[in-house]
């Protein structure tokens, strides 16, 4: 039991050390190994005894000595074992992401119309698609009442999508892709409003600008922009913050 | 604003100042060699066409769109017009009907740059996602055909190398080049980040130019511009050339010049000249500084003989390479285009009140009036302001392309791209009502202009399709009368239209195809004026007598009589002298021509800079009299100003000038727009450290 300890806290060292800097921390193990086999065991005894001085405890009995070729081969055996494991789980993992894809390919396959009623739909005939599946009908009526909602609510924004029937009253389109699209257009203005105008970009006002020109002017004119609207605007704020608490606070004391 | 003033002697004219026009800002130009026109867009979406051959003229625009915002503009084979922005889609235009043929989603997010192959048969887009996609041309649409690898950052700058074999593509802090065949990345230029000293968060890459030889040339937005070898892909040289972003770059077609714009407003000309006299070895070399500009120049293009410049400041700076001009002629001088070379402006004569034309709304405005008289050139109180009437704001994202108000303020129309609208204006005291006259026609849904006949009661109709609509306006209510289809095959759509103030005669223009007659009586085509080199950008037909007056971006003047089919004796011998050289060095087209009810001999006609009234009845001057002469003072002798007087009387007292036009026989109206409100209203420019301020 007690011989183990050492044991124990040594083989997690050398393997760690095997994971975190490869073969040449092993041969650095080996070189000590080999300086620990040359004296004799009572000299090797002593740093290891040495090395427990610090735990203050169990100092009467010695570690089990360990051979050069022992404790090699117990690194190699580490070794193969970490190595191992890592091929097992590449393999499992890879199986694993084969057998979603799999999946994936089904589902899709498993959306998609039969080939008949794409055929179909692509011909675009109003008898074509009474004649398909009447859940499928069912499912298209739904899309075309909601397709003629959205593109009531919104008529400005027309992207086209494929129209199934010959009606071209109105546009399909997903609002979800819209809002992707406004809100990358939105990054996209931002961005190029930053670069140009953020902050490092040393910028001027308007009237600084064409108050250089003034300055030089022989006849000094009037400012073009008397007014600073930006004067003041913390204080502005806070004010307005202050007004509306006010009111709040109003409104809620004659209740009680 | 406004001011009631004596003016030439004879007129009391109302000085408007409260048009608060700014024209937005240049984000594109594109250059086409063939045909010698250049395509511009601005951040409002707008694409106009200018002809450079024809006196710089602004002959075609496509009206701009909120939802779009045009990043990238290029010209393809078969001189077809592309353009991309930031909703991800490619839009190619058709210069025949003025629409967009289609717009075509690129599925890679914003687009940021765009370039056509050397051949023009491929079209390459850089995306906010890092994708580069490589487009085919088709005749009648674009396809997609493959991916580059994709980078991690957005693709900012495109270009071609001249063989078609690499591209070169400018992102944040480095620059990759591409084989066209196997779509991917050669080479890696990483692009230093400091600036003056300082490190910046990140270096963009606002555009690149791929030379033969293999050179790269980037312009970043730490200030500088570079030569790297894509060969080896490293830094050959570097030029710092700005305190801020260097924004745009063009390259000339024999690779021997190139042209940057800056964000301070310089435009630097570099050029490949030979490192001593007579050796071979040659090295770019910074020439020429221009600074035409006050605010970010966001884009440059260069043609042979000229460096193009247009950024937010609103205006396209034509600067002619004086080494590349042949002739030492007018044509060498630098051309500043700002305002549009078409009217935002109409006029109700009866009721005095103006319609302004903004990219979204209407304004209309009653012109205010004075009591007060003075002598010549007085500056007269006002004792009724003007009045802003009426707001009008514009449905949907589509800029406004054409407005109209009635001579009689009753009837006021206005359209967009896909809609057309027409409304009923009643006045009861003081009060204005609007009401729209519902149920349009399907065939007007788009107008590119719109003309109300003299006496109220007809509208004609420009579409894009080029047939030309009559109808009828009832109180209330409309009748369709007549279509006009468009002329024997031909599409062009008409820009221009002109009415007789009998009612009798209608005059259509399109874009080169001439003018068209039609008799609106017996509603057929009455004849075709003989055709003419240059666009027309103005035309009028004379009360009593039905001479068609028709100015050219030339800037001559014909005067053409309708019931005689011919031209008129006095556009003869006009013709036979030929005009002074004066005029026909002025920069901006004749853009309104009007007439005055008493004086028959007299044409009013104007452009930006300058006011003209010609007086038939006098000489004609030849060029060593003396063009632009000053008003002649009243006490000199009879004959002495008889001498001096000659048939084109010109005021240059208005400027830039927006709109002139005669409301009754003793009073003018004339809108001007001071380019200092225009520059107070524009985003803040670059900070700039002036000595001794």
């Amino acid at each position: 039991m007690v011989q183990l300890r050492p044991r124990a806290s040594r083989a997690p060292a050398s393997a760690s050390a095997m994971v975190d800097e490869g073969p040449p921390a092993s041969e650095e193990e080996a070189e000590h190994g080999l300086l620990l086999g040359q004296p004799s065991s009572g000299a090797a005894a002593e740093p290891l005894e040495a090395e427990e001085d610090g735990d203050d405890e169990l100092e009467d009995e010695a570690p089990e000595e360990l051979t050069f070729a022992s404790a090699q081969a117990e690194a190699r055996e580490e070794e193969r074992r970490a190595r191992e494991t890592a091929r097992r789980d590449k393999t499992l993992l890879k199986e694993k992401r084969k057998r979603r894809e799999e999946l994936f390919i089904e589902q899709k396959k498993r959306k998609l119309l039969p080939d008949a009623v794409l055929e179909k739909l692509t011909a675009a005939s109003q008898a074509n698609i009474k004649k398909s599946p009447p859940k499928l009908k069912v499912s298209l009526q739904k899309k075309n009442e909601k397709c003629e909602k959205i593109s009531d609510s919104k008529k400005t924004k027309v992207q086209k999508v494929q129209s199934v029937g010959q009606n071209k009253s109105y546009v399909a389109l997903r609002l979800k892709d819209e809002d992707l699209r406004d809100s990358r257009k939105e990054a996209a203005k931002a961005f190029i409003q930053n670069s140009l105008y953020g902050p490092g970009t040393n910028r001027t006002t308007v009237n600084k600008f064409l108050s250089l020109e003034n300055k030089r002017l022989p006849v000094k004119k009037a400012a073009v922009q008397f007014l600073n609207t930006t004067w003041g605007t913390q204080r502005k704020q806070n004010a307005k913050k202050f007004a509306r608490r006010w009111m709040i606070r109003k409104m809620k004391t004659p209740k009680k | 604003m406004l001011a009631a003033e004596g003016g030439m002697g004879e007129f009391k004219v109302h000085r408007v100042r409260f048009f608060n026009y700014v024209p937005s800002g240049i984000r594109c130009v594109a250059y086409n060699n063939q045909s010698n026109r250049l395509a511009v867009s601005r951040t409002d979406g707008t694409v106009e066409i200018y002809n450079l051959s024809a006196n710089y003229f602004q002959e075609k625009f496509f009206p701009g769109n909120e939802s779009r915002s045009t990043e990238a503009l290029c010209w393809a084979k078969e001189q077809r017009l592309f353009s991309a922005g930031l909703n991800g889609e490619i839009i190619e235009y058709d210069l025949q009907t003025l629409s967009i043929k289609y717009a075509m989603d690129a599925f890679g997010g914003p687009i940021w740059s765009m370039a056509a192959s050397p051949s023009g048969s491929q079209l390459l887009v850089g995306c906010e996602d890092g994708s580069v996609k490589l487009f085919q041309i088709t005749p009648d649409k674009i396809q997609f055909e493959r991916n580059f690898d994709r980078q991690k950052n957005r693709i900012l700058s495109l270009s071609w190398h001249p063989s078609g074999t690499h591209i070169a593509a400018g992102s944040i802090d480095y620059i990759s080049v591409f084989d066209v065949k196997s779509g991917s990345v050669t080479h890696k230029m990483h692009v230093d980040r400091q600036y003056m000293g300082v490190s910046k968060r990140k270096c963009i890459i606002w555009g690149v130019a791929f030379l033969s030889d293999g050179t790269v040339v980037s312009v970043d937005s730490a200030g500088k511009v570079q030569f790297w070898d894509s060969a080896t892909g490293t830094l050959v040289k570097s030029h710092l050339v700005a305190n801020a972003d260097v924004q745009s770059i063009a390259i000339s077609d024999q690779e021997d010049s190139l042209v940057v714009g800056t964000a301070e407003g310089t435009v630097f000309h570099f050029q490949l000249v030979s490192v001593t006299s007579n050796s071979i070895e040659k090295q770019w070399v910074r020439t020429k500084p221009f600074q035409h500009h006050t605010h970010d120049v966001r884009t440059v293009a260069h043609s042979p003989t000229a460096l193009i410049s247009g950024g937010t400041d609103t205006h396209l700076v034509i600067r002619p390479l004086m080494e590349k001009v042949e002739v030492k002629n007018y044509d060498a001088a630098l051309r500043k285009i700002t305002f549009p070379h078409r009217r935002l402006i109409s006029c109700s004569k009866k009721k005095q009140l103006l319609l302004f034309q903004f990219a979204h709304h209407l304004e209309l405005w009653q012109l205010g009036s004075t009591v007060a008289t003075g002598r010549n050139g007085d500056t007269l109180p006002l004792s009724k302001n003007a009045d802003h009437l009426l707001h009008l704001k514009a449905k949907g994202p589509e800029n406004i392309i054409c407005s109209c108000i009635s001579p009689c303020g009753s009837w006021m129309a206005y359209s967009t791209a896909s809609r057309f609208f027409l409304y009923r204006l009643k006045y009861e005291r003081g009060n204005i009502s609007l009401q729209r006259v519902s149920k349009m026609p399907a065939f007007l849904h788009s107008a590119l202009q719109i003309l109300f006949s003299e006496d109220s009661t007809k509208l004609f109709v420009a579409s894009n399709q080029g047939s030309l609509h009559i109808i009828r306006l009832l109180d209330g209510s409309f009748k369709h009368l007549h279509t006009f289809p468009s002329l024997s095959g031909t599409v062009e759509s008409m820009c221009l239209l002109a009415v007789s103030p009998d009612g009798n005669w209608l005059a259509a223009s399109g874009t080169s195809a001439g003018v068209h007659v039609y008799s609106i009586k017996l509603l057929k085509l009455h004849c075709t004026v003989p055709a003419y080199n240059f666009p027309v950008t103005a035309l009028a037909i004379a009360p009593n007598t039905n001479n068609l007056v028709i100015a050219h971006s030339d800037q001559q003047v014909f005067e053409y009589s309708i019931p005689d089919k011919q031209y008129t004796e006095w556009s003869r011998a006009l013709q036979k002298q030929g005009f002074h050289h004066l005029w026909l060095q002025r920069d901006t087209p004749i853009t309104h021509i009007s007439f005055h009810p008493k004086r028959p001999m007299h044409i009013l006609l104007h452009d930006a800079y300058m006011f003209c009234i010609i007086d038939k009845s006098l000489p004609l001057p030849n060029d060593k009299t003396l063009l632009y002469n000053p008003i002649p003072p009243t006490n000199e002798s009879d004959v002495i100003r008889r001498r001096t007087a000659h048939a084109f009387k010109i005021s240059k007292l208005y400027k830039p000038l927006l709109f002139m036009d005669l409301l009754d026989e003793r009073t003018l109206v004339a809108v001007e727009r001071p380019l200092d409100d225009i520059i107070a209203q524009l985003p803040p420019p670059i900070k700039k450290k002036k000595f001794g301020t």
